[in-house]
C-alpha cells in the first residue's frame, strides 16, 4: 500500500518535472530551426528565464531524445514474453470478481512490449510475443492490433499513428480501489522490471471506489485507441438544455409599430402580414412558451447574430408549421419519402437537406455539388447588377424583386472544389451553403448568385465534415489532420481549434443550443467541447470502430452515434454515460436522425435498411433510474426499441430528415451493381 | 504477386522475395541480393499497407464499401506523393490465377490499346447524369409494393416457406405490415396459435387478380401487354402465385380440349412472363406448370383446324419456355432437364403409334434444349423418324394434317441437325454415307451440311432465327385467332361499385374518365352480378352461340348468357358444381373470341385430359 502511495505522489512531482523537460525540449528545437520570435513569446508566456533555456541546453540532446522516446529500455528481450505470461496467468488465477478489471492491462502492456522490443531492434522477438498473444486479445481490439504489426522496424514507428499514440499518451484505465490493490501487490512481489516500467510509464489507473465491474460492463466502455474516458473529463458541467426561443412576439412588436406610422399606406401583402402577426399574439402556440429550461445556458452565453426581419418572418413559419406536426410514436407509423439517387454509381459522397425540407445539396466524387429544389419553387439566381439598379430598394418584397424570374431551374451545379467533396451544409436562412473536401478546403457558396464566396482554408489535410451552426453565424469543421475547427463566417481564421483526437474526427455536429459541438473519431472516442472555451466537457468510449455519424436528441439532453461498428450508441451528457446500445444494422451506418417530437430515432447506412427506433422509450427507462458520476448506469440494449426496419432496393442511405411535419425525408444512392 | 507467409498471423501478407527480385529485374537491376530484397519488401510491405489503410478512410468518407483507385490516390495526395495516374476501375478486378512448379501467381490481365483506334474511334459515351428519383418507402407505416422497393418477400423467404412452412414466422413486428392492436392484448395473455400459411388474398389483390387474368386471355392486346408486363415486373405477386398457377393449369386443361390454340398461347405467354418475374419462387408450383407446359408442346391437337392453324408456333414458345425452365431450375437435387429429356425421348420412342404433331414437339423441345440433347438423343432416332414421315410425304396423299405435320418435322429436323452434324462428322459428306445413317432424311442433312460447311454464317444465322423472341408469338397469335375487335369495356353507369387499381403502373383504369369500371370478385355472392350484368347486355343478344366447357359427361350445370362467342367462366372454387355465371358484355357486334375459363372439380378435368392425351399420359407426369 505504501508503495502505492508513494507511486502516486512521484507521478504528481514528475509530471511538473517532465512538463519543464518537454518546455525545455521544445526551446531547443525553436532555436535549432532559428525561430527567435516564437522562441522568445515562449519563454515569456512560460516564465522562464534565459537561464533556464541555457540550462536546458547543457542537457543538449539527451533531453531531446528522452522525450521524443519513451521506449528506451535495456531489458532482456527474452523477458518479455515471460513477463506477459506471468502476468496472464496472474490475471486469470485472480479471483472472478477481480479477473475482467485485471484483465483490461493485457491489451496495453501487450502493445508497450511489442513497442519497446521493436524500438530496441528485436523485431523477431516482438513479432513471436505478438503472433503468440495477439490473438487472444478481445476482438474490438484485434484490428489495431493489426495495424500495429505493420510496425516491425524501429524508423517505422515515428510517423504511425498508432505507434505515435501509444508512445506520447497515457492508457487510461478505470479500476476500483481493491483490484488496484491487487495489481500493486502483485508487482511489488514479482519485481518484473519490463512489466513495472510500462505499467509506471504508459498506464494511467483512474481509480474509483466501490465494487469492482464484470465484463460486460468493461466492454461497454472500452475500445477506444487511448483506452478509457478518466472521470475527471466528464466532471464539467454541461448546460445541456435549450434556452428559451427568442419571443417572437417581442421580436415582431417593432414591425407593428412600423406598420402603425405608415398605416396610411395601402398595402395589402404587408396588412396581410399584420394580421398574421395579430393573430399569432393570441395564437397558444406563442403564449405556451416552455419554461426556462434549468440546464439550459444563459441565451447570452455565445454571441449570437441579430435576427434579421427575414429570420423572424421565418420562425414564425416554422412554428406555425411545426403547429401541424403529427407526433410520431407506436402508435402512429412513420411515413417516409425516398429520394434515390440513381446513375450515381459510388460517386456521391454526401447529401444534406435544408431545416424547411426546401432544398437538397448533395457532394459529389468529382468535386462537385449539386443542388436541388425538392419544391416546385425552382431555384433562382440574382439579377445581373445592372437589372438591379433599376429595383426599388424600398420595396416590401425586395427579396422576391431582386431575383430573376426567368433564371428558374430545378438543379444547379457549384464547381470549385479540386477534391471529393465530402461534406455540405446548409445555412439556417438558406442562402449560404458550405461545403468541405478533400483538397482540406471550405468553401462558402451564395445559394442566390450560385458562386463560390469564401474559400476557408486552414486544415492541412482533407476536411471531413463541416456543419452550420442552428443559429447560423458560426460553423465546425472535421479534418483528417486530428483537430476540429469552429469558424465564424466573416473571419479567415478559425475561432477555436479543438485538439485532443488521437486520430482522425470523422464527423461533427452542432449541440441545438449551439454552445457545443461533439466531435467522433476514428480513435472511437466521441468527444464534447466547449465552444466558448475550447475545451472538452465530455469524452465518451464505447465505439469499437470508427465513428461516422453524430446526433443531438431533440431535448438536447442525449447524443447519439454511429459508426463502423454497425452499432448506434446513446450517450446521456449530463454524465457521460453510455446508456443504450441498438443493434441490428449488418454495415457501417452513416446517418442518424431524430423526429422533431424527440420520440423516434432513424438510423441508415451500407446495409440498405431504414431502422426506426423507440427513443421515448429509452429515456423513459432512463428516468426511472437513479444515475451519478461515479455510478454507470447499466446498458440497454435489444431489440425492444427497434419499432420498424424498412429496407430499401439496393440502395444504401447516406442522409436522414424530417421535415416539420415529421415526414422523414431519406435521400439513397441507388447501387445497380449489386442487385 | 504476393504470398501467405502463414494462414492466421497478424502480418496478413508481404511482398516475396522473388516478386521484389523480378520487379527488380524488370528495372534493370539484374542481381539483387537476398538480403537487400527482404529489405526492400518489408519496407515496400509497409508502405503500401500504410497508404492502404489511409485510403479505406477516404472510401468510408465516400460512404461506400468498395476500395477505388481514387481513394489510393487521395490518400498519396495526403502524404504529399503524387498520385499514379492513368488507372481506372471497372466493375469489378478480374485477377487471372496461374500456377505451376508449385507456385501460384495472381494477375490482372491488361489489354494493350492500340493508340490508332483510340483516335479514330469516336468518343466514348458520356455517362449519364445523375437523377433524383422519388418515391415512398413508407405510408403510415406501410411499404407499397412498388418496383423503387424491394420485394416483400424475398426469394430466399419464400424459398423456406416453401421448404418448411411451420418454420414461417408470424408476421415479424418489425417489418412489413404495422403492429395494430398490440396494446390493446397488452394485459391479456395471449396463447399464440401458429398459423400454417394465411391464404386471404386481400380484396385489392382479388381485384388485381381478375383484372390481370381477364386481359391476359381478353381480346385487348395492348391491355395483356400491360397485364404481362406486370406479371414480369410487379415485386409483389408472390402471394398471388398459387392462384395464378391454378389459372394456368386449369386453363390449360380446359382449352386443350376446347382446342383453342389462342387461349392457349396467351396462358404460356402468361407462363413467359412469371418466368420471367425475378422476385418469384417458381419452383415451388413447377410441379403444375411443367405438365400444363407440357401439354402445349405434345397434344395432339391444339387447334379446331389442324390444317390451317398454326399451332407449330404455340409448340415451338412452349418449348422454349420448357428449355427456359430448365436452365433456370435445374438443380443437381431436381434434375428438371434430365427428367424432362427422358420424358420426351420416352415420347419419341413410341414410334407409330404417335400422332405426328406429338413428334413435332417432342423432337422441338429437344432441339430446344441445346445441340448436345440433339445429338444423343435424336441423332440416333433419325432413321425410325424418317420412316414414320416418307409415306406421307412421298406416298400418295392420305391425309393432308399428316402431310403438312410430315413437313415441319422435316425442316425441324434438318434445322437442328444440321449444325450439329457438321461438328460431329468430318468432310467429306458423302450422300450415301448420309443415306444409310440417317435413311429418308439423309440426302437432305446432306445438301444441308454441305451448305454449312461452304457458308459458314448460313447456319449462325439459321440457329438464330430458331430462338425467337415472344413477339413473334404475338404475331402469330393475331393471325391465328379471329380479327380483334377494338377494346371492350364493361360500362356501368349507375353501380356503386369501386374502382380499384392495384398497380398504378398498369394505370388503365384511370384513364377511363367518367366511364367507371366495376369488377366483380369471384367470391362474393353471384346473383347480384348476374342481375348487373343482366341488365348492360346489350340488345342484340339474339343468335350467341355459346360452347360449353366440357364435352365430357360431367354435369356441370351452366347457365349460359351469351355474345357472339364461345364464353367460358372461370370461378375459382373448387366446387364440384359451378353453377354458372355470366359473361362479360361486350359492345354488340364486335367478333369476340373472349374466353372465360370454368375451373371444374379436377376429378373432371383429369378425366378430360385422360381422354384426349392417353398417349401421352407418361409425358404429363414428371415422375
Amino acid at each position: 500500500m505504501s508503495n502505492a502511495q508513494q507511486s502516486v505522489t512521484q507521478q504528481s512531482t514528475g509530471a511538473e518535472e517532465i512538463n519543464k523537460a518537454q518546455l525545455a525540449a521544445v526551446l531547443q528545437i525553436l532555436k535549432k530551426y532559428n525561430l527567435k520570435n516564437t522562441e522568445e513569446l515562449l519563454k515569456k508566456e512560460a516564465n522562464i528565464s534565459d537561464g533556464i533555456g541555457t540550462q536546458g541546453t547543457l542537457q543538449k540532446d539527451s533531453n531531446v531524445n528522452s522525450v521524443l522516446t519513451g521506449y528506451k529500455s535495456d531489458g532482456d528481450p527474452e523477458t518479455y514474453a515471460n513477463s506477459y505470461r506471468e502476468l496472464k496467468f496472474f490475471v486469470e488465477d485472480s479471483l472472478d470478481i477481480y479477473k475482467h478489471e485485471l484483465g483490461m492491462i493485457l491489451y496495453p502492456v501487450l502493445v508497450h512490449m511489442y513497442l519497446e522490443l521493436v524500438y530496441n531492434g528485436h523485431s523477431e522477438k516482438a513479432v513471436a510475443l505478438m503472433n503468440s498473444f495477439g490473438p487472444e486479445q478481445d476482438t474490438y481490439y484485434q484490428e489495431d492490433l493489426k495495424k500495429l504489426a505493420m510496425v516491425t522496424k524501429r524508423e517505422h514507428m515515428s510517423g504511425n499513428e498508432l505507434a505515435d499514440t501509444f508512445k506520447s499518451n497515457q492508457f487510461i484505465i478505470r479500476m476500483s480501489r481493491d483490484t488496484l490493490s491487487l495489481l500493486k501487490r502483485h508487482l511489488n512481489d514479482k519485481k518484473a522490471s519490463v512489466l513495472l516500467n510500462i505499467i509506471q510509464e504508459h498506464l494511467y489507473f483512474d481509480m474509483y471506489e466501490g465494487v469492482a465491474r464484470n465484463k460486460s460492463q468493461i466492454d461497454a466502455t472500452s475500445g477506444a485507441v487511448g483506452g478509457e474516458a478518466k472521470r475527471q473529463d466528464n466532471k464539467a458541467k454541461v448546460y445541456y438544455g435549450i434556452p428559451k426561443a427568442p419571443d417572437i412576439q417581442t421580436l415582431a412588436a417593432p414591425v407593428e409599430e412600423e406598420e402603425g406610422e405608415g398605416g396610411e399606406q395601402d398595402n395589402p401583402e404587408k396588412k396581410y402580414m399584420i394580421l398574421k402577426k395579430k393573430k399569432a399574439k393570441k395564437d397558444p402556440l406563442f403564449s405556451k412558451k416552455t419554461k426556462s429550461d434549468p440546464n439550459a445556458p444563459p441565451p447570452d452565453r455565445i454571441p449570437a447574430p441579430d435576427l434579421k426581419d427575414n429570420d423572424k418572418l421565418e420562425k414564425v413559419k416554422a412554428i406555425r408549421e411545426a403547429s401541424r406536426r403529427v407526433t410520431l410514436g407506436q402508435e402512429t407509423q412513420l411515413s417516409v419519402c425516398c429520394y434515390t439517387l440513381l446513375n450515381s454509381n459510388n460517386t456521391v459522397c454526401c447529401a444534406e437537406i435544408t431545416e424547411d425540407s426546401s432544398m437538397l445539396a448533395v457532394g459529389f466524387n468529382d468535386c462537385i455539388v449539386k443542388v436541388w429544389s425538392l419544391v416546385p419553387q425552382k431555384l433562382k439566381a440574382l439579377k445581373s447588377a445592372q437589372q438591379l439598379q433599376d429595383v426599388n430598394i424600398d420595396a416590401e418584397d425586395l427579396m422576391v424583386r431582386i431575383m430573376n424570374e426567368r433564371s428558374g431551374e430545378v438543379s444547379r451545379t457549384l464547381t470549385g472544389h479540386s477534391g471529393p467533396v465530402y461534406s455540405v451544409s446548409f445555412s439556417p436562412d438558406r442562402t449560404l451553403l458550405l461545403s468541405c473536401s478533400e483538397d482540406s478546403t471550405i468553401r462558402m457558396w451564395s445559394l442566390q448568385m450560385w458562386t463560390c464566396l469564401v474559400v476557408y482554408k486552414g486544415h492541412l489535410f482533407p476536411v471531413w465534415d463541416v456543419k452550420f451552426s442552428p443559429l447560423g453565424y458560426y460553423f465546425a469543421t472535421a479534418s483528417h489532420d486530428r483537430t476540429a475547427r469552429l469558424w465564424a463566417t466573416d473571419h479567415y481564421s478559425p475561432l477555436r481549434l479543438f485538439a485532443g483526437h488521437f486520430s482522425d474526427v470523422d464527423c461533427i455536429q452542432f449541440h441545438p443550443n449551439s454552445n457545443y459541438v461533439a466531435t467522433g473519431s476514428s480513435d472511437r472516442r466521441v468527444c464534447l467541447w466547449d465552444c466558448t472555451t475550447g475545451n472538452h466537457v465530455r469524452l465518451m468510449t464505447g465505439h469499437k470502430a470508427p465513428i461516422h455519424s453524430l446526433a443531438f436528441s431533440t431535448c438536447g439532453r442525449f447524443l447519439s452515434s454511429s459508426g463502423a461498428d454497425c452499432r448506434v450508441l446513446i450517450w446521456d451528457l449530463s454524465h457521460g454515460h453510455l446508456v443504450a446500445e441498438l443493434t441490428g444494422h449488418e454495415k457501417p451506418v452513416h446517418t442518424l436522425a431524430f423526429s422533431r417530437c424527440g420520440n423516434i430515432l432513424c438510423s441508415g447506412g451500407l446495409d440498405c435498411s431504414l431502422k426506426v427506433w423507440d427513443f421515448s422509450k429509452i429515456t423513459e427507462d432512463i428516468s426511472s433510474e437513479e444515475v451519478n458520476v461515479s455510478h454507470n448506469p447499466d446498458v440497454k440494449t435489444g431489440d425492444q426499441y427497434l419499432l420498424r426496419d424498412f429496407a430499401t432496393k439496393s440502395s444504401p442511405l447516406i442522409h436522414l430528415h424530417f421535415t416539420r411535419r415529421n415526414l422523414l425525408l431519406a435521400v439513397a444512392t441507388f447501387d445497380g451493381s449489386n442487385p | 504477386m504476393s504470398s501467405k507467409v502463414h494462414d492466421n498471423d497478424l502480418y496478413g501478407t508481404n511482398f516475396s522475395v522473388e516478386s521484389i527480385k523480378v520487379i527488380a529485374e524488370s528495372i534493370g537491376i539484374a542481381n539483387l541480393q537476398d538480403e537487400a530484397a527482404k529489405e526492400l519488401s518489408d519496407e515496400i510491405s509497409f508502405r503500401l499497407k500504410h497508404i492502404i489503410q489511409d485510403a479505406a478512410k477516404f472510401m468510408h468518407h465516400g460512404k461506400r464499401a468498395k476500395l477505388m483507385p481514387t481513394d489510393i490516390d487521395c490518400a498519396l495526395r495526403a502524404k504529399n506523393i503524387e498520385p499514379q495516374h492513368g488507372f481506372q476501375s471497372s466493375e469489378y478486378l478480374p485477377f487471372r490465377f496461374a500456377s505451376g512448379g508449385g507456385r501460384e501467381l495472381h494477375f490482372l490481365e491488361e489489354a494493350e490499346v492500340d493508340l490508332n483506334d483510340l483516335i479514330q474511334n469516336s468518343n466514348p459515351k458520356a455517362p449519364y447524369e445523375v437523377t433524383l428519383r422519388t418515391h415512398w418507402l413508407s405510408i403510415d407505416g406501410i411499404q407499397p409494393t412498388i418496383p423503387e422497393n424491394p420485394p416483400p418477400a424475398s426469394k430466399a423467404m419464400q424459398k423456406l416457406e416453401s421448404v418448411d412452412p411451420i418454420n414461417k414466422k408470424p408476421q415479424k413486428e418489425t417489418s412489413g405490415k404495422p403492429t395494430t392492436g398490440k396494446q390493446k392484448l397488452k394485459n391479456i395473455e395471449t396463447v399464440q396459435i401458429k398459423q400454417l400459411a394465411t391464404h386471404e388474398l386481400s380484396v385489392e389483390q382479388q381485384l388485381y387478380y381478375k383484372e390481370i387474368t381477364e386481359a391476359c386471355v381478353g381480346s385487348d392486346e395492348a391491355r395483356r401487354g400491360e397485364a404481362l408486363q406486370s406479371l414480369a415486373s410487379d415485386p409483389g405477386l408472390h402471394e398471388m402465385l398459387p392462384r395464378m398457377c391454378t389459372f394456368i393449369i386449369e386453363g390449360v386443361r380446359v382449352n386443350v380440349v376446347q382446342n383453342n390454340l389462342a387461349l392457349l398461347i396467351y396462358l404460356m405467354r402468361m407462363v413467359k412472363a412469371l418466368l420471367d418475374n425475378q422476385s418469384l419462387y417458381l419452383e415451388k408450383y413447377l410441379h403444375e406448370l411443367i405438365p400444363a407446359v407440357t401439354t402445349c408442346i405434345v397434344s395432339k391437337q391444339l387447334c379446331t383446324r389442324p390444317e390451317f392453324d398454326n399451332h407449330w408456333a404455340l409448340r415451338d414458345f412452349a418449348s422454349r419456355l420448357m428449355a427456359q425452365i430448365c436452365k433456370n431450375f435445374n438443380t443437381s437435387t431436381n434434375n428438371i432437364q434430365t427428367r424432362i429429356t427422358r420424358m420426351f425421348t420416352n415420347a419419341l420412342n413410341q414410334g407409330d403409334k404417335m400422332p405426328l404433331s406429338s413428334m413435332y414437339g417432342a423432337l422441338q423441345a429437344l432441339s430446344e434444349l441445346g445441340p448436345e440433347v440433339v445429338r444423343i438423343f435424336v441423332l440416333p432416332r433419325v432413321k425410325i423418324i424418317g420412316s414414320c414421315i416418307e409415306h406421307h410425304l412421298e406416298g400418295p396423299t392420305i391425309s393432308n394434317v399428316d402431310k403438312i405435320a410430315s413437313g415441319h418435322i422435316k425442316q425441324l429436323i434438318i434445322k437442328s441437325l444440321v449444325p450439329v452434324l457438321k461438328s460431329v462428322r468430318s468432310p467429306p459428306d458423302y450422300i450415301e454415307e448420309y443415306k444409310q445413317d440417317y435413311g429418308y432424311f439423309g440426302a437432305s442433312l446432306n445438301a444441308g451440311v454441305l451448305k454449312a460447311r461452304t457458308q459458314p454464317n448460313m447456319t449462325a444465322l439459321t440457329t438464330c432465327s430458331n430462338v425467337n423472341t415472344p413477339s413473334s408469338i404475338t404475331s402469330v397469335a393475331s393471325t391465328i385467332s379471329r380479327p380483334l375487335a377494338t377494346p371492350t369495356i364493361i360500362q356501368q353507369n349507375n353501380i356503386s361499385g369501386r374502382t380499384i387499381v392495384m398497380n398504378p403502373g398498369v394505370g388503365r383504369v384511370a384513364t377511363q374518365g367518367t366511364n367507371q369500371k366495376i369488377v366483380f370478385v369471384t367470391q362474393r355472392s353471384q346473383s347480384s352480378t348476374v342481375q348487373n350484368q343482366n341488365q348492360q347486355t346489350p340488345s342484340t343478344q339474339q343468335n350467341t352461340v355459346v360452347k360449353l366447357v366440357s364435352s365430357s359427361t360431367t354435369p356441370v350445370q351452366h347457365k349460359i348468357v351469351n355474345s357472339q362467342q364461345k364464353m367460358v367462366f372461370v370461378g375459382m372454387q373448387n366446387n364440384t358444381t359451378v353453377n354458372n355465371q355470366t359473361s362479360g358484355l361486350l359492345s354488340p357486334g364486335s367478333q369476340q373470341n373472349m374466353s372465360f375459363m370454368m375451373q371444374k372439380n379436377n376429378v373432371n378435368s383429369h378425366k378430360i385430359i385422360n381422354d384426349s392425351f392417353s398417349h401421352i399420359d407418361d409425358l404429363s407426369h414428371m415422375e
